[in-house]
């Protein structure tokens, strides 16, 4: 394309443009960063200025910088990462093989696997989360840490195993046919050629499982009956009460909460685009 | 392969699952927070030392997922002895069998000291089912600086002048806030038979009075919570009306702020004084709760306990006797928590209380924004509550019903028996053996955590009444839903019409995510653009903060008053919207939100895909004289379609389930006319009175749609393999 | 940059190095106008320089084909030529028009893609209206011209399918129709042939040739490989590094290269080369050196040829011939013979330190021959090509 070289009209019309969707999609954001940074609460305006900025918010929600809080706030944490890191994995770990799979085999049952899945996200969650409390209860895995990773494998492993059956198929066959030639298994082949191939695939995919897990606190807050279990969306929600609600504590635990997150998408942005693009490609 | 995941699985679950041994503890769940939880924290370690050989393990839940909690926790035995929670919840809770009599837990002693009405609140036919340990009513909060003393009358306040401000704040669309204004125009939300009588005359006159308070300025329009407490700390607002929960935000959040309460005045039009409902918080004990449990009860309604509680936890508690603790007896804000709670009227307790909750509020909102006179609007919520508490349908025979599951599965049988003689097929199922060993596992998973519990779900479609004993109705919920039970096939809430704002939210949604996220993308895909990385990071900020969050950060901008978009439209010189009351602006309220949250993915899905669109492609167009624009539209767009079509597919599919947005930001106003099927669903399984077959039913039919539609979908965008 | 608009190209004052090296003069009377003129081109990617100030000419109805090996910025130059890349400094004409700056929309040409960049979600008959409809071509003069480039190509059978279910050589042939249809004022080739097997290659080699002297359109065609380079050609432009090295007809670049880079690029095998000095041995001038000596043609190189002057002596494997008796240039050690069939090469050394020769032999001689042998060879005067050794230009191009 010849947009090597771009005329100063079209560079800044599509600046301008950009700049525009890039405040559509911070706006919002600005107004929760006021609102964390607003002890007192804050309101109108066009403009999202904090009122007396301080960082008390934050203080409050790390526990008013009492120890025994804090290192709640700390164990806390330390349960979403476990949890969030547990269900990625389990995700990748389940979805990879059975992706490749239903990317390169053909077998018996193949289209109604398909089939399946896609209907499974389909389904409304409203009905399956009291029968997921009783399958928990039968695996004697209520309020663990192991339980709560099982529900969100339930989400999480459909969408991983269609993510990364689109990364699959848009791997080359040829390149797992010269190794098999070159004396490897099949299964040498998947691990040793095509996973390397589809990693940007995969990084996304445990982006998106580990994402899901970490931002959940229904599930959470139903599952885990100890304090100290607890995932972090589930001790922000606790800001929320029925007749009040700390919006600024509140806010402010949201950023502390995304951090992590935003950080990740930082690191993998670029895995982001290339990883989602196979996903979307069919064979 | 299959073997090694196994054990990888079988590992981590060993490693997390650690199950917890319970030590001889009283377990007890609370929503409390600050002070109210640390007092109750002091109590327990308290009761602690004073019973060696106790421990008294308290979990505070978000007050979101409490019920639900409870709800799945306590029928299967693995909830607490005991649980906080207001009294209201009882008829509901004993009709799910999730809470047990007290017993000894109120011995003689204690009933004696207690406030009799408190305990009146916990007792349904003769049984007390918890412990009152404090009431909660609402009051007036005063601003000392505006207001030293509040006038005798609501006239009188409402006609004060608060420069740039309100005389009063409120959440007036709350039928709980309104309650005070109903009962002192002699109206009241159920009669002695427990049916719905917030409607005639007097609960229309009502309604008008307050109508009239917003007409006149005197109140700010549809204030939420938030924003009482906000125009309250600001010196905004001479007098709140609010409960105990406010004064306990205000000792985090506004130190410096003077202010009194006040008990609610009177309104002088009627004479009769503004009586909140009150609520008694209890202890309530639940099936499993040990004689440990009932003496921790017993003991949180002692003298001890409650003075503790009062003092520490600001309670308004409801054992007599702490109130004649000096200090208590000198806390003149105490006091009046106590006032407001025993001059009002308490909570009824029956389920039918429940379910009139939604429907008056949108009574009052609607003759507040005057869309209908107070009267129509009152008996609109009359008969949606009708509908709500309509008995459950008949038991039905299962006969049939398992006859034809008999036949379905003897087809299917029969059907695999066919295919399994087929010539081939042992041959193809030895093909198929390599595949199998990547993908046993996983079908397992997905059999064992999705689809088990989905089919089950699906199942409860079938059965009414309550969780603990369900009643086999055959297709009752179904037949039900299809005819709007009943009612105007395309009136309010019928399921047609609903599925008709699904399927415009829907296709309005995806057509926006894609077209924005797909000119979005193709902007930052120039091959000139130097600071693509910064764009994409701040475009893909949506997708990383929680969407609860950023929802309810949504709603707050679309406030009529308050919200940023407003103050923006008036800056540019445009006339404010007030956003909620019309389906239009209101759905155009979530479309806005939704867009927002969605279209970074459909962008980073773009970017992918036009990287793998071949350059010699689009230079081909461009030497055969193609200009840009008809190079994106006659070359970029088709080489991109079949990249985006799974994710348009995967999307539309979220986004008919998008069940955050719609009930964050509209909360499916005005009056659930932005409310999609799922909302829907959601609606009569947790607000309208926990009709969970009702709502399997809805969710089944939306599996139906959408199985139904993505599969036409797919076959005329020429994909033949999600077909 | 060079403000070239708007005046008539005309023939530049200083004209580069480049250019005018190898020009032979034309004769001015067949002379048809000029189609296409690049005229002090550059263009650099980066700080990396691709062209270095490149003129150009195509005359109406010509095939000019651009050769060299890979990075000399031959396909650059045709992207130039297309609009797809802007030039840096210099202009572009087409048809007496300044185009250096339009885009490729209003160049009036049609390209044929190396990858052929058929668009995958057309039909071949789609993809060769896309251009003529864009246009705003009548359809039923769309639909006319289809059928005739259909018929010339053979494409009749595959109207109605997708590009991926087509053979390489069909999409081959459907890119070129696409080009056809268009009727542009120039058809710009990139390296068209690269991707099919041999012989399908020598088969649309001769088609696209046949295809230029049917419809007379002017035509800029890039490759890398001299023989479609030598068949194909009118004028054949050869680029080294950025600049054209030499321009010309094909046989004539053939058998006078300008520069040792041209000799040794074109010709298979290619040029022998031996340095060596100039002597006088019985009053004729001789090229010596590394086994050979061989007596070069003074009308050719006339006063170049300064006795003791270091050369480098180049000879086409083809341009050896048996000695008769005692006239030999030089004895081959053959190490190795290659029979053809019709013709052989015999490889091997003029001294045991000396630099691989090949001479060709025909199919007769082969048999003669065996390895060990030592073959005396002989080599015509007119046939010996001598360079100098720093600048490699030919001595009679200096």
């Amino acid at each position: 394309m010849n947009d090597a070289k771009p005329t100063r009209f079209e560079v800044v019309a599509v600046h301008g443009l950009l700049l525009l969707a890039v405040a559509f999609a911070v706006y919002p954001l600005l107004w929760v960063v006021a609102l964390a940074l607003s002890p007192a609460g804050m309101q109108g305006g066009a403009l999202p200025l904090p009122k007396d900025p301080s960082l008390a918010n934050f203080v409050r929600v790390l526990g008013g910088g009492g120890g025994e809080k804090a290192w709640l706030f700390a164990t806390q944490t330390f349960n979403s990462l476990v949890v969030s890191l547990a269900t990625a994995f389990m995700a990748v770990a389940i979805a990879t093989p059975a992706a490749y799979a239903l990317a390169r085999f053909k077998f018996v049952g193949q289209r109604t696997g398909m089939r399946t899945l896609l209907a499974t996200q389909m389904f409304p969650a409203v009905a399956s989360a009291v029968p997921l409390y009783l399958l928990l209860d039968t695996l004697h895995l209520l309020d663990t840490r192991a339980g709560l990773v099982l529900v969100y494998a339930s989400t999480a492993v459909p969408f991983a195993i269609f993510q990364l059956r689109g990364a699959f198929l848009s791997i080359p066959v040829d390149i797992e046919e010269a190794a098999m030639v070159d004396g490897a298994t099949r299964t040498q082949a998947f691990l040793r050629v095509v996973l390397p191939a589809a990693r940007p695939a995969i990084a996304v995919t445990a982006l998106f499982a580990f994402m899901s897990a970490w931002n959940e606190f229904i599930l959470a807050a139903t599952i885990l009956s100890r304090e100290s279990a607890f995932t972090l969306p589930v001790v922000l929600q606790k800001f929320v009460g029925e007749h009040d609600a700390a919006w600024g504590p509140f806010a402010a635990g949201a950023i502390l909460v995304s951090v992590p997150v935003m950080a990740l998408f930082y690191v993998a942005q670029r895995q982001l685009v290339s990883g989602l693009t196979a996903g979307g490609v069919k064979g | 392969m299959a073997r090694l995941s196994f054990a990888v699985i079988a590992a981590l679950v060993l490693l997390l699952g650690a199950a917890r041994a319970r030590a001889e503890t009283v377990v007890v769940w609370h929503a409390y927070r600050g002070d109210e939880e640390a007092a109750l924290q002091a109590v327990s370690r308290t009761y602690e030392r004073e019973h060696p050989g106790v421990t008294i393990d308290l979990l505070a839940i978000p007050h979101d997922a409490y019920s639900a909690k409870l709800g799945a926790a306590v029928p299967r035995g693995h909830g607490p002895h005991l649980f906080v929670d207001p009294h209201e919840r009882l008829g509901f809770y004993l009709r799910e069998k999730i809470v047990a009599p007290i017993g000894d837990g109120l011995d003689d002693a204690t009933r004696r000291a207690l406030d009799p009405a408190a305990l009146a609140a916990v007792t349904l036919d003769g049984v007390a089912y918890g412990v009152p340990i404090a009431g909660k009513a609402l009051l007036l909060f005063v601003n000392d600086a505006l207001l030293p003393k509040a006038p005798p009358t609501m006239e009188e306040l409402a006609a004060l002048v608060v420069p740039g401000g309100y005389p009063l704040a409120y959440e007036a669309t709350s039928a709980f806030f309104h309650a005070p204004f109903m009962h002192a125009f002699g109206a009241r939300m159920l009669d002695d038979a427990d049916h719905f009588a917030f409607f005639g005359d007097d609960a229309a006159r009502s309604l008008d009075f307050v109508r009239d308070l917003s007409r006149a300025g005197a109140v700010p329009e549809e204030a939420s919570g938030a924003l009482v407490k906000q125009l309250f700390v600001t010196g905004k607002v001479a007098a709140v009306i609010s409960g105990p929960w406010l004064a306990a935000e205000l000792r985090e959040e506004a130190k410096g702020l003077r202010y009194h309460t006040e008990p609610l005045p009177i309104v002088r039009a009627t004479g009769n004084p503004m009586r909140s409902y009150v609520t008694i918080e209890a202890a309530i004990a639940t099936p499993i709760a040990t004689p440990a449990a009932r003496a921790f009860a017993r003991w949180l309604a002692s003298h001890d306990a409650a003075v503790v509680r009062a003092r520490r936890g600001r309670q308004a508690v409801t054992t007599s006797s702490a109130w004649e603790d000096p200090q208590i007896e000198a806390d003149a804000e105490l006091q009046s928590f106590r006032e407001a709670a025993r001059t009002g009227v308490v909570t009824p307790v029956t389920p039918a209380m429940r379910a009139a909750w939604v429907p008056a509020n949108q009574a009052i909102l609607k003759a507040l924004r005057e869309d209908m006179t107070a009267k129509d609007a009152l008996l609109q919520a009359k008969h949606r509550w009708e509908d709500t508490m309509r008995p459950p349908p008949p038991p039905a025979s299962p006969a049939p019903g398992l006859a034809l599951g008999g036949l379905v599965l003897l087809g299917l049988a029969a059907l695999a028996l066919r295919r399994a003689r087929a010539a081939g097929f042992a041959a193809e199922l030895r093909a198929s053996m390599p595949a199998y060993r990547y993908v046993t596992h996983a079908a397992i998973t997905v059999g064992l955590l999705v689809v088990f519990p989905l089919a089950a779900g699906a199942l409860t479609s079938l059965f009414a009444g309550t969780r603990d004993a369900p009643v086999y109705v055959g297709l009752a919920n179904y037949l039900g839903i299809l005819t709007a039970r009943g009612g105007d096939l395309l009136g309010h809430g019928s399921f047609y019409l609903t599925l008709l704002v699904t399927v415009v939210w829907t296709v309005v949604n995806v057509s926006l995510h894609v077209g924005i996220g797909v000119a979005v993308g193709s902007l930052l895909s120039r091959s000139w653009m130097k600071i693509r990385a910064v764009y994409r990071i701040l475009l893909i900020l949506p997708w990383a903060v929680p969407s609860y969050v950023t929802a309810l950060a949504w709603k707050g901008m679309f406030h009529r008053q308050f919200g940023a978009i407003n103050a923006i439209l008036t800056w540019l010189g445009a006339e404010p919207v007030s956003w909620f009351s019309h389906f239009s602006t209101a759905f155009a309220a979530n479309v806005a939100t939704n867009v927002w949250l969605g279209f970074p993915f459909m962008m980073v899905v773009t970017m992918g895909a036009l990287t793998s669109i071949s350059k010699d492609v689009l230079e081909a167009a461009e030497v055969d004289g193609a200009t840009r624009w008809q190079r994106f539209r006659l070359v970029t767009l088709p080489l991109l379609k079949p990249a985006l079509l799974p994710a348009v597919v995967l999307g539309a599919v979220w986004t008919f389930n998008m069940f955050n947005v719609v009930f964050l930001v509209s909360g499916g106003e005005p009056d659930g006319a932005t409310d999609i099927l799922v909302s829907e669903a959601y609606r009569w399984a947790f607000t309208k009175d926990a009709q969970y077959g009702y709502a399997a039913a809805y969710a089944v039919l939306i599996f139906g749609l959408l199985a139904v539609s993505s599969r036409v979908m797919s076959r005329r965008l020429g994909d033949p393999e999600a077909a | 940059m060079m403000a070239n608009v708007g005046v008539e190209p005309r023939t530049q004052a200083a004209p580069s190095a480049g250019t005018s090296a190898g020009e032979t003069p034309v004769p001015v009377v067949a002379e048809k106008p000029v189609r296409c003129a690049v005229r002090g081109v550059t263009k650099a990617f980066g700080t990396t320089p691709i062209l270095r100030g490149v003129d150009l000419e195509i005359r109406e109805g010509s095939f000019a084909v651009l050769v060299g090996s890979s990075g000399c910025g031959k396909s650059t130059l045709l992207r130039l030529v297309a609009g797809l890349e802007e030039a840096d400094t210099g202009s572009l004409w087409l048809a007496g028009k300044d185009v250096t700056r339009l885009p490729p929309r209003d160049r009036d040409i049609a390209m044929v893609f190396q990858s052929y960049a058929l668009y995958p979600h057309l039909t071949v008959k789609d993809n060769l209206a896309f251009g003529l409809k864009l246009r705003g071509t009548p359809a039923a003069e769309v639909a006319s011209r289809i059928r005739e480039a259909s018929a010339m190509l053979g494409l009749d059978a595959l109207l109605e399918r997708l590009p991926k279910q087509l053979s390489g050589g069909q999409r081959q042939r459907v890119a070129m129709g696409r080009a056809i249809v268009r009727r542009p004022s120039i058809f710009l080739f990139d390296e068209p042939l690269s991707n099919l097997d041999a012989a399908l290659r020598a088969e649309v080699r001769v088609e696209i040739r046949r295809l230029h002297d049917r419809l007379g359109a002017t035509t800029l065609y890039v490759t890398h490989d001299q023989v479609e380079a030598m068949t194909l050609a009118d004028t054949l432009w050869v680029m080294n590094k950025g600049l054209v090295e030499q321009k010309g007809a094909p046989l004539e670049v053939y058998e006078r290269p300008c520069t040792r880079f041209v000799a040794t690029f074109l010709g298979s095998p290619q040029m022998n080369m031996e340095s060596g000095v100039l002597v006088t041995k019985d009053g004729a001038t001789y090229a010596e050196g590394g086994g050979l000596s061989v007596k070069v043609d003074e009308d050719r190189f006339g006063s170049a040829l300064t006795r003791g002057r270091k050369v480098e002596i180049g000879v086409r494997p083809h341009d050896f011939v048996p000695a008769r008796s005692g006239a030999a240039a030089c004895s081959l050690k053959v190490e190795i013979v290659e029979a053809l069939g019709f013709e052989a090469f015999a490889h091997g050394w003029l001294r045991a330190s000396g630099p691989r020769i090949i001479a060709r032999l025909d199919a007769e001689e082969a048999r003669r021959v065996k390895t060990g042998d030592t073959l005396p060879l002989a080599v015509d005067p007119t046939k010996v090509h001598l360079f100098d050794p720093e600048t490699g230009r030919a001595l009679d191009a200096e």
